[in-house]
């Protein structure tokens, strides 16, 4: 008690020590001496005091103190801190660079880690990992993977095997905003859901929020994964790459100027198609499947005050099958960005931003060549101000206006075949939004980040839009004419988040977000398909709305070595999208003739325990969560368990330095299975069997887990030459884990009716060699 | 998409693995189960009642008997079904129903009534039935193709039934003409029902093939429709769920007022 008294007499010394005195801003970018790659979220600390700050997202921080004489740390996990005397009588600026962490200095680096986690930011709910920390975590066919990754986590579930998509907080999976240097991805997945987009080499951070998201952050409900791309080595070149069992991998980065300027490629194939055309079997050689990948990055540093970037992915998968079918998707995403540093106090960055995803159908058979085409195009202009008014006040104030196009569909078919050339109304969307947030610390113990985000949502022509009743049936159509608005959605969210140290290794944490969402994936299969339609809010579909509180307490054990975390939420949802029974929402205008809307609910806790340090690192993470409906027409109006509604979800992951060749790791999971809707009957029609329902998801799938097993190897070095062999073992037990559970009549005795539980994969052994140089 | 899916898989060297497992289903109460047909053949009235059964049970027809059943055409004419010799079965002999015109179905179990409506749709003519080779699962088969024209103007709407050797395919075909209004066309009846893969379904020289066309009315096309994208067991929608009927009063199955036309083919 006295303690503390102690402290808070100092504190208010202090403060009013401070008002007394002369202030200067010191202020610069932190940096790797190595690679010049600016660090996000690198650590600023006064030694001796509980002051400091982080650097932003494009390593740029300002601290200001009252004048004197300083000794400051600027550090980061993975790299060794460095400490700077610093003499403050004016404004200054001090650019930083961090050498890598050498091996032989593994206490500094326990000591720079151990200072990683701050008790003391209000953010909750959320997690970063590099890609050093991704790199050792055993995968499917050995292909690194954020969006994999990242479901080891608590509160993130996997949408199952074969399936990239992922639930947070009991949202859907189109509830999370992905972001790859700020440019929203609207399909990540490759290969319908083996892979995601994201090549791992050209990613510097990832960062997820599954509650409390910042006001910067907008227009889904449940997360938000931010994915920022490498800038590309500024000192000097390197080649890096990857040769696998499904796909190789090159990546190359350096200089255009020393110090200046960098650029980046990053490319990425799989080749199952070339073994595929040495097959003797023509069934098997005029099929097709491949899918490739491109990073690109340009940054040029303009002066002292400007830098410029210019960022590019281009992904696409392709799938042929026989001379009948083709299907072709992809990403395309592009990003502009001017950071401007107006004074030691106020950073600023523009984006403009292109996002566009299509998929394109062939369809051959007989006379019929048929194509089908759709497309979601975004432009998006972006502006943000961060003001480090003082060292208790950091603002960002920031616009953000994205226009939408989508089209959902177009027919065109040859003379001769089945199909009439036809289009979906093309849909068009302009959304708006303005932000302000402030992290303000108020005492030494409590931080507050709080602000608001207000949206705007237009609709705009040209276009039918229609009335329905509540059977779905047209009422009446309306037409507007181009550029016209047909509804525009307004929208506040206020995001609050408030964190309290307790003690000097612990602390408590609340906070509150709205969200609000206007696109919606619109898919009715088990799978995620590159043919799931997007759709913006319409004169029926109504913005999906969140509000989510949560709570936290977070405590550093046995001398930082372990972090425990352990988080609860409660979630409620409006307007959230369900189908019809025997709803067609492929090929459909008035797609809202195809819905039911309704509310949600989800609630759950969430533990983790983090051990960062030592030869043994990893994770147990355990989530206790619920997630349901409520939607009129589906289970009699009563609430009902969500698809992704699981009660249980356990992660274990493991990673071990064995030696300085060797290291192994080991994750694994199990969670409650899926609920799902399974028959409680069956009937003869025409002579056939089918299956009668009477609830949705009222049954479960079984619990799934599954064993991953990996090791790396590194290979002697050759001067710059690096290179390591990565083994990997999925599905190490071979667990037969249900990827679908259908029912058939009975091949043997079609007088009996069968379940038949599908599972895809079991001991998937891979290799891949890396290299570097 | 499921079948994209594996295709995936396999092309990329993995196996997909299917296991028949033993599954606790609960059972529900039981429900009517009525199929109603009028067709412009002789004899083509008819109403087939039965009920749901537990999933454990034999996948045989249980008819309800002891059921009045009345079809009413919009010209008034009553026809009382008599229950045939096979329970559950009920026709009327000596009649065919008349393209273009309404009927309502009314079907009374003890205290449950039914009712249903549908209009029978002009004919569009069959002009033919041939075998296209496609491949399938993997490998080139033959497949029955079936050629007509559709009529310009939308909301035409097909159902076709195949009978391989005297077989009849599980699979549902359904087709409107949504897309392919006033085209002529030639569409592939390609199987994908969960034996489809078995060798013997394979169109060998020398098999007969024979494919029944009905023009249905639109209620019928979502009946049809929402069956096989819902309850055929299969799995590839999220959402199972029964199909759509045209029946009020709390039963499943459909009430169609229809045209056939049949076409036989021997594979050369």
């Amino acid at each position: 008690m006295s303690k503390t008294l102690i402290i808070v007499c100092c504190v208010l010394l202090s403060c009013l020590g401070a008002i007394a005195q002369a202030k200067f801003t010191i202020s610069g970018t932190i940096r790797s001496r190595k690679t010049g790659e600016t660090i996000i979220g690198a650590t600023v600390h006064v030694a001796g005091q509980s002051i400091g700050t982080v650097s932003n997202e494009y390593g740029f921080y300002s601290l200001t103190l009252p004048s004197g004489t300083y000794v400051i740390e600027f550090s980061t996990v993975g790299l060794q801190p460095v400490q700077e005397e610093i003499v403050l009588t004016q404004h200054t600026t001090r650019n930083i660079a961090l050498e890598d962490a050498s091996r032989s200095l593994k206490s500094v680096t326990i000591t720079a880690a151990g200072k990683q986690r701050n008790l003391n930011t209000p953010q909750m709910g959320m997690e970063q990992l590099t890609t050093k920390e991704m790199k050792n975590i055993p995968v499917l066919l050995g292909e690194k993977d954020v969006l994999k990754t990242i479901q080891l986590l608590p509160g993130i579930k996997s949408a199952g095997d074969g399936n990239s998509g992922f639930y947070v907080r009991g949202g859907a999976a189109d509830q999370n905003l992905i972001l790859l240097d700020e440019a929203p991805v609207y399909n990540a997945s490759h290969l319908f859901g083996f892979f995601s987009t994201f090549n791992s080499d050209a990613i510097k951070d990832v960062t997820v929020y599954k509650g409390g998201m910042p006001a910067q952050y907008g227009g889904r409900l449940s997360s938000v994964l931010d994915i920022k791309m490498n800038d590309g080595n500024n000192q000097d070149y390197n080649v890096s790459g990857g040769i696998g069992l499904i796909s190789s991998k090159v990546n190359i980065e350096g200089p255009l100027q020393k110090d200046k300027s960098s650029f980046l490629v990053s490319g990425r194939r799989t080749y199952v198609d070339l073994f595929l055309r040495l097959s003797n079997d023509s069934s098997i050689r005029n099929n097709s499947l491949y899918f490739y990948d491109l990073n690109a990055k340009l940054n040029y540093q303009l002066g002292k005050r400007d830098r410029l970037f210019a960022s590019g992915y281009f992904g696409a998968d392709n799938l042929v099958v026989g001379n009948n079918f083709g299907l072709k998707w992809g990403n395309g995403t592009g990003t502009l960005r001017w950071n401007h540093i107006y004074s030691s106090k106020m950073f600023s960055n523009t984006s403009l931003i292109f996002s566009n995803y299509n998929y394109k159908i062939n369809v051959k058979s007989g006379a019929n060549d048929v194509n089908i085409f759709s497309q979601i195009r975004d432009w998006n202009l972006k502006e943000e101000l961060q003001y480090y008014i003082s060292q208790r006040h950091n603002l960002r104030i920031g616009f953000n206006t994205i226009y939408h196009t989508m089209r959902p569909g177009e027919i065109t078919s040859s003379q001769l075949s089945n199909f009439n050339s036809s289009r979906l109304q093309q849909r068009y969307s302009w959304e708006n939004a303005v932000y302000i947030s402030d992290v303000w610390k108020a005492t030494d113990k409590l931080d507050l980040l709080y602000g608001a985000r207000l949206t705007a949502f237009s609709i705009l022509g040209e276009g039918d839009f229609f009335n329905i009743d509540k059977d779905g049936q047209i009422l009446d159509t309306l037409h507007y004419k181009s550029g016209e608005f047909v509804k525009t959605y307004v929208n506040l969210e206020p995001r609050l988040a408030i964190s309290y140290q307790l003690t000097d290794i612990s602390s408590v944490k609340a906070s509150y977000a709205r969200n609000v969402q206007n696109l919606h994936l619109i898919s009715n299969s088990t799978s995620s398909s590159p043919t799931d339609r997007w759709v913006a809010s319409t004169n029926i579909i109504k913005p999906e709305i969140s509000d989510q509180v949560s709570l936290g307490y977070y405590k550093n054990l046995y001398g930082s070595k372990y972090e425990l975390t352990v988080e609860t939420y409660y979630k409620t949802m409006l307007h959230q999208i369900d189908y019809r029974d025997g709803a067609d929402v492929l090929n459909n205008d008035a797609i809202e003739t195809q819905l039911l809307f309704g509310k949600g609910r989800a609630y759950g806790i969430e533990w983790l325990i983090k051990k960062k340090t030592g030869r043994v690192t990893g994770w147990v993470s355990y989530t206790l969560s619920k997630t349901q409906r409520k939607i009129d027409g589906i289970n009699n109006g009563n609430w009902y368990n969500a698809r992704q509604d699981r009660t249980h979800d356990v992660a274990v992951v493991g990673m071990y330095q064995l030696n300085e060749k060797w290291s192994l790791s080991a994750s694994w999971v199990y969670y409650t299975g899926d609920a799902v809707t399974f028959p409680s009957g069956k009937y003869l029609i025409n002579n056939v069997v089918y299956y009668y329902y009477t609830e949705r998801n009222g049954y479960r799938m079984p619990a799934y887990h599954r064993l991953d097993l990996g090791a790396t190897k590194q290979l002697r070095k050759h001067g710059r030459y690096s290179s390591e062999l990565a083994f990997s073992l999925y599905n190490a037990y071979g667990r037969e884990n249900a990827y679908t559970i259908t029912f058939r009549q009975s091949k043997e005795d079609p007088n009996k009716t069968e379940a038949v539980r599908t599972s895809l994969f079991r001991f998937v052994p891979s290799i891949s060699y890396n290299f570097k140089f | 998409m499921k079948q994209l899916l594996y295709i995936a898989i396999v092309l990329i060297g993995l196996s997909a693995c299917q296991k028949v497992i033993d599954i606790n289903l609960n059972n529900a109460a039981k429900k009517y189960v009525i199929e109603g047909g009028v067709t412009d053949q002789i004899n083509g009235i008819g109403v087939r009642i039965s009920q749901t059964m537990d999933f454990s049970e034999d996948n045989t027809f249980e008819g309800v008997s002891g059921a009045t059943v009345i079809i009413t055409s919009d010209n008034a004419t009553e026809y009382v079904l008599q229950e045939t010799a096979s329970p559950g079965v009920y026709a009327t002999t000596g009649f065919k129903g008349r393209i273009g015109q309404t009927y309502s179905m009314y079907v009374q179990i003890g205290a449950d009534t039914f009712r249903a409506v549908s209009t029978m749709p002009n004919e569009v003519y069959f002009d033919s039935l041939g075998l296209e080779n496609r491949v399938v699962f993997g490998e080139t088969r033959r497949v029955p193709t079936v050629y007509y024209s559709d009529p310009q103007g939308k909301g035409n709407a097909y159902h076709f039934v195949e009978w391989h050797n005297g077989v009849q395919e599980r699979t549902i075909f359904v087709r409107n003409d949504e897309n392919t209004d006033g085209r002529s066309l030639s569409i592939q009846l390609v199987s994908f029902s969960s034996d489809s893969d078995n060798d013997e379904k394979k169109i060998k020289t020398g098999d007969t093939i024979t494919i029944e066309m009905q023009c249905i009315d639109q209620t019928v096309y979502k009946y049809w429709y929402s069956l096989d994208a819902g309850a055929t067991g299969e799995g590839q929608s999220a959402t199972p769920a029964n199909p759509v009927t045209n029946i009020t009063g709390g039963a499943l199955g459909y009430f169609s007022a229809h045209s056939v036309q049949r076409r036989t083919i021997i594979a050369d």
